[in-house]
């Protein structure tokens, strides 16, 4: 294989209106069902940045160029991250060569492109011990088309907008408002009193949008290690929050649980999260 | 056999226990005895004493007949009290001094008369004669007894051993019984597993830390969590590693010598009793046979010097026996539970077998022929079918897959601290495509979040299950209630539909795998796998899933999972880590 490193000056240019995608699967038939689905279902709007708007409203809504690389074996596919640079990589847990947790963590290394992974059933294990690792999304085999271009999608989006709101920020999703800075939150005008490490979860979720965020994860954030029996009882604190923030706790809006995995927070669709630096507590 | 050594096996069983105290008590009594014979020995030469003394005061007034009557007395006493020993002294000293008091000339051992001989001699004879025909017949009524009682003992503490409700049990109270009555160290029960290897069945030690006894080299070749040592040959020849596994193939005991041979007897018990001295016995291996065949090992171990009694040999040999019984009765009950346990998987393959070439086959014929259609040039909506068809599948070989899982133990529950909110939330979303078209109310308690200690996966699972039963078997529109409520140390969720309910007949065959109610419409299309998955799960992490009928038609399915004790402890300590965050 030759080997170049892309300028980075022109990866800029062309992911204006394309984009680089690695799959890796060592079934050609997944690879060539998950090409024909990237190629079809990603638009401009999803991978082009808001300040792209100036070039024209209407090149948004067109169908995206979509280069996609494919790597068969783990071997392939850190070569692959390494010399192309893709923008994002859809990951195979079952690879003939190397086992998927430890591509996750070689390809962390030197990139941070989203990874989704694609597992088969009965590994929750597994998946969490992959988005410990790094991993940013996962889907289930047999996943559908739809599914995968939205989580393709929704990566891009979080991709594109910067990782986490400032500490100075304050945020609106439904009826809550939420002011970092001065640590209120208001529910239909109402403050909410969180304890202080009700306070901590919340304020991980809502930096982490649409991120789903490992036990571990949560409780790094929370009480900055991973140590100590109180790990158990992290649902017991996220059960309480919800019942302050949620209408219906059993129907969550904002604290959505991912089974077996961890919890992910979903902002309504007219949340308004700024720009702004933030130091990120889930660093790794 | 997979008998493990337990150690809550001691507490199970204090009558058995107790019992071994019993019978170790008359055997350990031969050391108190011997201080007791001291004190009658005395006691009877003392009175020898007095009675001479008593007599010679009143020499003048009794003839030789008086004289020898009065320690004929003393000497039968003795024997009686004292045993053979002190009867046959006392009948010599009797001889003596009635000779040197009471024989003239008096205060001397001669004597003037030779008649006098006659009567000396007679006193003698007749004496020793009493004092052995006494401590004959107490010693066989002694025996007698002591026999009596030792079996009766024994048949009460194999009773009760062997009607203990596990086989390892049995094996853990005689082999405390062995070693607390013996004074060994330790003492452990070899048996071979159905792959002829030698593994532990059970041990009983000294230490209650027992690693000081199980660094030593192990006569089996087994490591003490009972795998057998890679490269274990089983041969004699190499020491005393393998000894077990010979004794196995050739039925005959062994006694360890504390140089570190090891001699091989047919009956080690009784060779140890019969060794005088000499040779210093360690340890000792007796092969536990029933109906000829050799089904354990029972092994012991001394640091000092072990010796039996004739009586303990004999002891020893029962329990011996007894064990072998038990491990027989151990290896019964895995039998009965593999036959038990292979009946129930060859119900579950035809079963299997049946769903197999039936429920995965239906999907796979649509969607060739939806496929060929499409080839055809038929229209492309139809592929539509397709997309749910493998959906289908994809239920189907999850299902088959989470009931295998089940079937062979390999569901390993992570069980901790969750919310009950969380199981019921995503079941919800999860059932949300069946639960279309119906309202769907969820009844918490207000005032308190619900926590249990359970799987969050599997507990979804047996739930989400639960839930598409409810909605399969109840008419489309009628809603479906959730409640959830903790009651003494569980928390019970149940979905309650208005469906028709189960009759009372089926009420527990709506469990098995593949069952489907008479009268299934086919549009119903589950795979019959659902209930049983959901009982399944629940049980391998110590819940369980219960029917009863609902108070106005339709059914109720709950789902039961262990409650968490304390919600959130240290709470405050977490929230100063959580505020020292900032």
């Amino acid at each position: 294989m030759k080997v170049r490193r892309a300028d980075p000056g022109l990866l800029q240019i062309v992911s204006m209106s394309g984009v680089t995608v690695l799959v890796v699967d060592d079934e050609p038939q997944i690879r060539r069902a998950v090409r024909n689905a990237l190629s079809a279902g990603i638009r401009v709007s999803d991978i082009a940045d808001g300040s792209a708007d100036e070039r024209g409203q209407s090149r948004t809504n067109v169908v995206a160029t979509v280069r996609v690389l494919e790597a068969s074996t783990g071997r392939e596919a850190i070569d692959l991250a390494a010399t192309e640079a893709p923008a994002m990589i859809i990951l195979d847990l079952g690879l003939p060569d190397m086992a998927g947790l430890a591509v996750c963590r070689e390809i962390r290394r030197f990139s941070t492109a989203p990874i989704i992974v694609l597992s088969a059933r009965h590994a929750d294990t597994e998946k969490v011990a992959l988005l410990d690792a790094g991993a940013d999304d996962y889907l289930t085999k047999p996943f559908s088309t739809i599914e995968l271009t939205a989580r393709v999608r929704a990566q891009f989006r979080r991709a594109r907008t910067p990782a986490a709101p400032s500490s100075e920020m304050v945020i609106s999703v439904g009826d809550l408002t939420i002011d970092l800075a001065k640590r209120r939150v208001e529910r239909a005008g109402e403050l909410l009193h969180l304890t202080p490490t009700e306070w901590s979860l919340l304020r991980a979720f809502v930096t982490h949008p649409r991120q789903t965020l490992t036990h571990h994860q949560l409780f790094r954030a929370v009480w900055g290690s991973s140590s100590g029996d109180a790990q158990q009882y992290l649902r017991v604190y996220v059960g309480h929050l919800r019942r302050k923030l949620e209408s219906d706790p059993v129907r969550p809006r904002f604290i959505q649980t991912d089974a077996g995995v961890g919890y992910r927070f979903e902002p309504a669709p007219d949340a308004a999260i700024a720009a702004g630096s933030h130091e990120d507590p889930l660093e790794r | 056999m997979s008998v493990e050594p337990t150690r809550r096996s001691a507490a199970a069983v204090p009558n058995v226990a107790r019992r071994a105290n019993e019978l170790a008590l008359p055997l350990a009594a031969g050391r108190s005895a011997r201080k007791r014979r001291w004190l009658l020995w005395v006691v009877w030469f003392t009175a020898l004493a007095l009675a001479a003394t008593a007599m010679l005061l009143v020499r003048s007034k009794l003839d030789e007949a008086h004289v020898a009557l009065v320690f004929l007395l003393v000497v039968l006493g003795g024997s009686a009290a004292g045993g053979r020993t002190l009867g046959l002294t006392l009948a010599v000293a009797a001889f003596l001094s009635f000779n040197y008091f009471f024989l003239p000339p008096y205060f001397t051992f001669a004597i003037a008369n030779p008649l006098d001989w006659l009567v000396l001699v007679t006193f003698l004879i007749t004496s020793v004669v009493a004092a052995q025909l006494l401590h004959r017949a107490t010693s066989t009524a002694e025996e007698a007894m002591q026999r009596t009682a030792e079996v009766d003992r024994l048949a009460t503490l194999g009773a009760e051993t062997l009607n203990l409700p596990r086989p390892e049990d049995a094996l853990h109270a005689i082999l405390s019984v062995i070693r607390t009555t013996l004074d060994v160290v330790s003492c452990e029960i070899f048996v071979q597993d159905p792959e002829q290897r030698i593994v532990l069945a059970g041990h009983s030690s000294a230490d209650v830390d027992a690693s000081r006894t199980l660094t030593r080299p192990d006569p089996a070749g087994v490591e003490p969590d009972g795998k057998p040592v890679p490269g274990f040959d089983g041969d004699a020849a190499t020491g005393s590693h393998g000894l077990v596994g010979w004794i196995f193939t050739h039925g005959r005991g062994a006694v360890e010598l504390a140089d570190g041979t090891v001699r091989i007897v047919d009956d080690p018990a009784q060779e140890v009793a019969r060794l005088e001295g000499g040779d210093e016995v360690r340890g000792l291996s007796i092969p536990l046979a029933v109906r000829g065949e050799t089904v354990g090992v029972l092994h012991m171990h001394t640091d000092g010097r072990l010796t039996l009694t004739l009586e303990q040999a004999r002891f020893l040999d029962a329990l011996a026996y007894y064990a072998a019984l038990g491990v027989e009765r151990g290896r019964l009950v895995a039998d009965a539970e593999r036959a038990e346990a292979e009946r129930r998987l060859e119900v579950l393959r035809s079963a299997l077998l049946t769903a197999v070439s039936h429920d995965l086959r239906t999907p796979l014929t649509t969607i060739k022929a939806i496929a060929h259609e499409i080839a055809e040039g038929g229209h492309r909506d139809r592929a539509r079918i397709i997309e749910d068809e493998s959906d289908r599948l994809d239920t189907l070989v999850g299902d088959l897959l989470d009931l295998s899982r089940i079937q062979s133990g390999a569901v390993n529950p992570a069980l901790e601290v969750n919310t009950v909110d969380d199981l019921i939330g995503a079941a919800l979303q999860r059932a949300h495509a069946l639960l279309r078209g119906r309202t769907a109310d969820v009844d918490l308690p207000n005032d308190e979040l619900l926590t249990g200690r359970f799987d969050l996966t599997n507990s979804l699972r047996a739930l989400v299950n639960l839930i598409e039963n409810a909605c399969r078997y109840s008419p489309d529109g009628s809603p479906i209630t959730i409640r959830a409520r903790r009651e003494d140390g569980i928390v019970r969720i149940t979905v309650m539909d208005r469906g028709p309910g189960v009759p009372p007949a089926e009420r527990e065959r709506i469990f098995e795998p593949f069952y489907r109610p008479r009268g299934t419409t086919a549009d119903v299309r589950g795979t019959g796998l659902g209930l049983s998955i959901a009982r399944g799960l629940a049980v391998a992490q110590g819940g369980a899933v219960e029917f009863a009928p609902r108070d106005g038609g339709g059914s109720c399915f709950s789902l039961l999972v262990r409650a968490a004790n304390d919600a959130s402890p240290a709470e405050h300590e977490l929230d100063a880590r959580a505020a020292a965050q900032d």
